[in-house]
C-alpha cells in the first residue's frame, strides 16, 4: 500500500501541521467568534421572546380572571337590582290596590247616604202633598155635611192608613 | 490498460524541497491540504461574518456544525471543555472537508494517508495526556484502574488498561484512514469493472459505483463525527478522571 511507504511521511506531517495551524488560527480568529456569538445571540433572543410570551400569557390570564370577577359582580348586582325593583313594584301595586279599594268604599258609602237622604226627602214631600190632596178631595165631597172638626179627624185617619200601607 | 486500485494513493514529488536532509517536497496530498484549508477557511469566515439573526443557507450550515460540535463538547466534557472548542472544531472541519473534497473525482483524499490521520490522533491523545497529568498529577495514572475494581484484580487490570490506552490513538488513526482508503479502493475497483465490462455488463458495477459513491457521502460525515466525538471522549476522560464514567452510567 502506497500509504505505508515512509517516503512522504516527513513532508506530509510538516505540511499537515502547517495547514492545520493556519486553519486553526483563521477559524479561531475570524470564524468561530462570529458564529458562536450569532448562535448565542439567537439563543438569548429566543429565550427572551419565550420569557416575554410567558409573561404576556400570565398577564392576559390575570386580566381575564379580573374581568370574569367583575362580570360576576356585575351580574350579581343586576340581579339584586332586579329583585329590589320587583319588590318595589309589588309594594306599589299593593298600596294602590288598598287605596283604590278604600276610595271605592268611601264613594259607595257617600252614595248610599245621599240616596237615603233623597229618599227620605221624597217621602216627606209625598206625605205633605198627599195630605193636601186628600184634604182637597174630602172638602169637595163632604163640604157641607161635616164640621171642621170632623174633617180634621177624617184626614188624620186617612193619613194614618196611608202611612201604614206604605211603611217606608 | 489495467490500473491498480491503489494507484490513486501514490504520490509524486511535484516540487522537491529538502531542508536539513528532511524531505518537505510538495505533492498532490499537500496541495489538497491547501485546497481543504482554503475552502474551509473561506466558507467558515464568510459564515462567521454575516451574523444575521435569521441566517442564510451558508450561515445556517456553519451554525449547525458549530452547534453540533458545541453540544458534543458539552455532553462529553462539560462547560470547561469549551476551552478546547477551537481545536476540536477545527479538527472536525479539517477532516470533514478533506473527506468531502476527496470525493470529487480526480481530487486527493488527504485523510486516506495513515500518517495524516496518525498525526491528528497522536496530537489529540498527547493533549489528553498533558491535560490529564496537569490537572490530576500522578493520580492521573488511576485511569489505568477503573473505579470499582477489586484489589486482587488490579495487577491484571493495569496491563489491560495500558493496552487499551495505547489502542486509543492507533484505532483512532486507523479507523479514519481505513474507511477513506477502503471507500476509494472500492470505487476504483467498481469503476474499473465498469470500464472493462463495456456497455453490455458494465452497467451493473456502474450502478454499484453510484450507490457506493452516495454511501461514501454518509461515511465522509460519519467518520469526521466519530473522530471528533472520540477526541471529546478522550479529552473528557482526562478532564474528569473516572468522574465521567459515573456521569455516563
Amino acid at each position: 500500500m502506497p500509504q505505508f511507504e515512509p517516503d512522504f511521511f516527513s513532508s506530509l506531517i510538516f505540511w499537515e501541521v502547517i495547514s492545520f495551524g493556519i486553519l486553526l488560527f483563521v477559524l479561531y480568529k475570524y470564524a468561530f467568534p462570529g458564529i458562536l456569538s450569532a448562535l448565542e445571540e439567537r439563543e438569548k433572543k429566543i429565550k427572551d421572546s419565550l420569557d416575554q410570551a410567558e409573561q404576556h400569557r400570565s398577564e392576559a390570564e390575570r386580566r381575564l380572571k379580573e374581568y370574569e370577577a367583575k362580570l360576576n359582580a356585575a351580574g350579581k348586582e343586576a340581579e339584586a337590582i332586579l329583585v329590589a325593583a320587583k319588590e318595589r313594584a309589588q309594594r306599589l301595586l299593593d298600596e294602590n290596590e288598598q287605596r283604590l279599594t278604600a276610595e271605592a268604599e268611601r264613594i259607595k258609602g257617600d252614595a248610599t247616604r245621599q240616596i237615603d237622604q233623597e229618599r227620605r226627602k221624597a217621602l216627606q214631600d209625598i206625605r205633605a202633598q198627599t195630605t193636601e190632596l186628600a184634604l182637597m178631595v174630602a172638602e169637595k165631597v163632604v163640604q157641607r155635611s161635616l164640621t171642621e172638626a170632623d174633617q180634621r179627624r177624617f184626614a188624620d185617619e186617612a193619613l194614618e192608613a196611608l202611612s201604614k200601607s206604605q211603611p217606608r | 490498460m489495467e490500473e491498480s486500485p491503489l494507484h490513486q494513493f501514490e504520490l509524486q514529488r511535484w516540487v522537491p524541497i529538502s531542508i536539513g536532509g528532511l524531505d518537505l517536497s510538495i505533492n498532490k496530498a499537500v496541495v489538497f491540504m491547501w485546497v481543504v484549508i482554503a475552502v474551509a477557511a473561506v466558507l467558515m469566515v464568510m459564515a462567521g461574518s454575516s451574523r444575521k439573526l435569521v441566517p442564510g443557507k451558508l450561515q445556517s450550515l456553519a451554525e449547525m456544525m458549530v452547534d453540533f460540535i458545541r453540544t458534543m463538547i458539552m455532553e462529553t466534557m462539560g462547560k470547561e471543555g469549551m476551552r478546547f472548542f477551537p481545536l476540536v472544531a477545527t479538527l472536525f472541519v479539517f477532516i470533514l472537508f478533506s473527506n468531502y473534497i476527496g470525493l470529487i473525482p480526480g481530487a486527493y483524499t488527504v485523510t486516506s494517508q495513515i500518517i495524516v490521520t496518525a498525526a491528528f490522533s497522536f496530537l489529540v491523545y498527547g493533549i489528553s495526556l498533558v491535560v490529564g497529568f496537569s490537572l490530576h498529577g500522578v493520580k492521573f495514572l488511576g485511569i489505568l484502574v477503573p473505579p470499582g475494581t477489586p484489589g486482587w484484580l488490579v495487577p491484571l487490570m493495569i496491563p489491560i488498561e495500558i493496552i487499551s490506552q495505547i489502542a486509543r490513538p492507533i484505532s483512532l488513526a486507523v479507523r479514519l484512514f481505513a474507511n477513506m482508503t477502503a471507500g476509494h479502493v472500492m470505487l476504483a475497483v467498481l469503476f474499473g469493472l465498469t470500464i472493462s465490462g463495456g456497455l453490455l455488463v458494465g452497467w451493473l458495477p456502474f450502478v454499484f459505483t453510484v450507490a457506493i459513491y452516495l454511501l461514501e457521502f454518509g461515511i465522509a460525515f460519519i467518520q469526521a463525527y466519530i473522530f471528533t466525538i472520540l477526541t471529546c471522549v478522550y479529552l473528557g476522560d482526562a478532564f474528569h478522571l473516572h468522574g465521567h464514567e459515573e456521569h455516563a452510567h
